[in-house]
């Protein structure tokens, strides 16, 4: 394994914190009163600035200090987050991160007038709004101006030491914050035979007799902070700065875990200090005897709030390398195939043993794929917080106010679907806000609100996903569209045409209906690249508009790309696969339908539903099976069956890309690997459809001749 | 076999293996060449090229099944005790692909040399001289080495 690259750590990290400060930003535009969208900004900043300067990224340090320091009195509450606060806060951020990834490329003039308008803004003092939000939010200025210090228990997991970190480097530090009174908490250390040299097992109580801001002491554990457990209440009483030296180990000092104040505060799970309720802690007494004393443990309801914690630390998620994961799949999916065979094989043959350990390993391997497929599994959320930052920024440029509501940011999508998918969603979502939602005037003289509305949304419609991109603007202009396809050629004049069939010119590549080419969007390219891209990922793109209403795009995705239920079915000789979610029922072809050669209908309880014979269309040779079934399939609203010559049942279907070699079979969408180990091919649906579809007009142009 | 595309440069020598097409051989460069398996069990692709007309599974891979006899207008035999399949590796528009090439025999990997290469005669050639990179000879025989990307593109 390479050495890992601790710049390239911090670069990922950041991008991430980016990620996170640019998402709190654009919420706080929305809700400026979020106290913890505030904090959470903050957080991310700081922590940008501490890694910063460990890193050497001192120009990131010492800006982002600057920016932290302007941003620090939205954070007391002092200034309201007012929109142009926000876009230059937005500004700043993208300077931060130039100043990561390319730091040639960035001048400091940029920098120091980000930071003016920064100051500019925080320094017009508008100290009445402040009011409300101190009344809501706990009153954390006075309560530290009041108090005479912090009352710390530290408690470090006991493999602290193997990380290089060291416990008593970092109580050096928080000394450095004002007087400390150390006392070690001896009472974990076990027998002598059972200790591991180089587990850490001190615990250690610290009375700190400072004004410090809590933040303060959060900075100096700010790299430890997974992995101990930091208590945090503040003192009360004033008292004299203990006389003892540091680190002193005596037995008579107070053992004040007995006394620990009662809202005990854990300093991550809850970032704002919360008021000491209980305000008469005689912590000055002392405690003799410290062995003498049974475990002097933090009180139940610290305890409570720990374990909290230490879930939280149980679902906290560890960086793999995504070509990891593509190659666990990999393997997983050959797991799958050889199971296949295995069971197979099991079918037939009498050994019951060899059965029981088939269907043993088939459990297995289908929860294995699973789980690895979930691994792969990223919420879409992070895909739509990207789009944010597009919107706001194109809102602004094009002086159109819209509002951008995401909805189903829950629903998880393979990996490199969400990656796939980010190029397109731009362009349709530029679409929408420049071509779709008309400018205010437009909007006012039609009676609509001023503001315009991009609504985002995801939602799991069986083994698919369905992510739509809605805008209440104008609705597609059908008549300009059908007139640009004739003056390109693409259509005859006059010929007669559904909506829908004109709106399907849009994907046409090449063509646009703006009559302006502005720097987003009406040069043509585009919706044949996200047609494209899309029906790459073997999803699907459908339009549908209203004039005057706006226009709503919906991409139908496959959950995943690597494996699929499937129908196994036989055609002649060959086998197929239909992936099972295109399936609508399987039915018997009828005698009846059988004779009528003269039409490919079939009447499936009453509808008319256009068949397609596999046999003819696999050129399968011998004669066909007595009893045809048909595998009635559908895309959207159109229906269609296929005839094969026998349903063979279920099949895990592990999708193999068909080759270059054989890019130009269009009906075929990939390739499996059957139990026997021969090769299928597997349909694709939407192809068929179009063919069947393409059969019935040609039936209807010779009925009509 | 890495060395294949190397030697080929140099001067003298030529890795190649050894084939039989119906009645004449070809020389495939062993660079190419990934392995050389006994037939297997082929999936027929409808609506494919005649010459590449199914694929097979090839160690969990799906890869497709070329037929040179088609390409070079050969009659196509049944699969015989000395059939094989040789998997190639091409670079086709820059990405590299598997390819199973049916073999009526596979001879040997040997060597020929490059100073017996006989430039492709214009003339009394059934075959597309695209397909042919140059013939050598080999054994008081002529032997073909072909252009597998262009016969394949």
């Amino acid at each position: 394994m390479s050495t890992i690259d601790p710049t390239e750590v911090f670069r990922q990290e950041a991008s991430e914190l980016f990620e996170v400060l640019e998402g709190a930003l654009l919420d706080l535009g929305q809700r400026p009163d979020d106290r913890e969208l505030v904090d959470s900004a903050f957080r991310a900043l700081h922590t940008i600035k501490g890694s910063g300067a460990m890193f050497g990224f001192d120009k990131v340090a010492s800006f982002t200090h600057e920016f932290e320091t302007a941003f620090d009195r939205v954070r007391k509450g002092e200034i309201k987050p007012t929109q142009e606060l926000i876009s230059v806060a937005l500004a700043a951020k993208d300077y931060i991160r130039a100043l990561i990834e390319e730091p040639q490329s960035t001048d400091d003039i940029i920098g120091d007038g980000i930071l003016d308008d920064l100051r500019r803004f925080v320094s017009s003092d508008q100290p009445a709004i402040a009011v409300a939000e101190i009344v809501e939010a706990p009153p954390l200025a006075p309560v530290e101006s009041k108090q005479a210090g912090w009352h710390l228990y530290l408690e470090f997991e006991s493999h602290i030491l193997r990380n290089g970190s060291n416990p008593l480097d970092l109580l050096e530090d928080l000394c450095k914050l004002g007087p400390c009174f150390v006392v070690p908490v001896t009472d974990g250390i076990p027998f002598l035979d059972e200790m591991e040299p180089e587990d850490c097992y001190l615990k250690w109580d610290v009375k700190l007799h400072a004004a410090c801001d809590k933040n303060a002491i959060d900075d100096v554990f700010m790299f430890v902070s997974d992995e101990m457990k930091l208590t945090l209440s503040p003192l009360e009483h004033v008292e004299a700065p203990a006389p003892m030296p540091l680190f002193q180990l005596l037995d008579e000092e107070p053992a004040p875990a007995v006394e620990m104040p009662a809202p005990v505060v854990e300093v991550v799970a809850a970032p704002v200090a919360e008021q000491p309720a209980a305000k008469a802690e005689p912590v000055s007494k002392p405690e003799p005897k410290l062995e003498s004393k049974p475990e002097p443990k933090p009180e139940p309801k610290a305890d409570a709030k720990a374990e909290a914690k230490r879930d939280d630390r149980g679902i906290a998620t560890v960086r793999v390398q995504a070509e990891r994961l593509d190659e666990l799949m990999d393997r997983v999916g050959e797991l799958v195939i050889a199971q296949a065979r295995l069971t197979q094989l099991a079918a037939s043959g009498s050994d019951l043993s060899i059965k029981i350990i088939a269907e043993e390993i088939e459990r297995l391997a289908s929860s294995l794929r699973d789980t690895t497929m979930g691994a792969r599994m990223v919420p879409i959320g992070s895909l739509f917080g990207r789009f944010r930052r597009l919107i706001h920024d194109l809102s602004r440029d094009l002086s159109k106010p819209v509002e951008f509501v995401t909805s189903g940011e829950d629903t998880e999508l393979d990996k490199t679907m969400i990656e796939c998918l980010a190029d397109p969603l731009v362009h349709l979502i530029r679409n929408a806000i420049d071509h779709g939602i008309e400018d205010t005037a437009t909007r006012t003289a039609n009676g609509k609100t001023e503001q315009g509305r991009i609504e985002l949304a995801a939602v799991h419609s069986g083994a698919q996903v369905l992510v739509t991109v809605k805008d209440n603007g104008g609705g597609l202009n059908t008549a300009r569209i059908r007139a640009k396809a004739e003056e390109q050629g693409l259509i005859a004049a006059g010929a007669v045409l559904s909506d829908h069939e004109i709106h399907q010119f849009l994907f046409h590549p090449g063509f646009s209906t703006a009559q302006t080419i502005s720097a987003l969007s009406g040069r043509g390219v585009g919706m044949d690249v996200v047609k494209r891209t899309i029906e790459n990922m073997r999803g699907s793109i459908d339009l549908s508009t209203r004039p005057g209403q706006g226009t709503t795009v919906t991409l139908r995705l496959p959950l995943t790309l690597a494996i699929i239920e499937g129908l196994l079915i036989r055609v002649g000789e060959g086998r197929y696969i239909i992936p099972l979610s295109a399936v609508e029922e399987c039915i018997e072809l009828t005698a009846e339908d059988e004779r009528s050669r003269g039409r490919n209908f079939l009447n499936v309880r009453g509808n008319l539903v256009p068949f397609l014979r596999l046999r003819e269309i696999m050129t399968a040779s011998g004669a066909p099976d007595q009893h045809q079934k048909t595998i009635i399939i559908s895309t959207g609203e159109t229906h269609v069956g296929l005839v094969a010559d026998q349903i063979i049942g279920n099949h895990q279907t592990v999708i193999k890309s068909l080759s270059k070699l054989h890019s130009d079979v269009t009906i075929f969408s990939g390739a499996t690997i059957l139990g026997d180990g021969t090769a299928a091919l597997i349909l694709d649906v939407a192809q068929l459809v179009m063919l069947a579809q393409s059969k019935v007009e040609k039936q209807h142009i010779s009925e009509a001749a | 076999m890495t060395e294949g595309h190397a030697a080929q440069h140099q001067a003298d020598a030529m890795q190649v293996v050894m084939i039989g097409l119906g009645e004449e051989k070809f020389a495939l460069d062993a660079g190419l060449v990934r392995e050389i398996i006994d037939p297997v069990p082929v999936t027929k692709v409808a609506g494919a090229r005649a010459f590449v007309p199914s694929v097979i599974n090839v160690r969990g891979n799906v890869i497709p099944l070329a037929d040179l006899r088609i390409r070079f207008g050969m009659p196509q035999l049944d699969d015989s005790a000395d059939t094989r399949i040789v998997v190639i590796e091409l670079e086709l528009d820059g990405e590299p692909v598997l390819v199973g090439v049916t073999a009526d025999k596979v001879y040997e990997v040997t060597e020929i040399s490059q100073t017996d290469v006989q430039q492709t005669p214009r003339v009394g050639m059934h075959w597309k001289p695209e397909f042919i990179r140059f013939i050598a000879k080999w054994r008081e025989e002529f032997v073909i080495v072909p252009n597998m990307e262009r016969i394949l593109n």
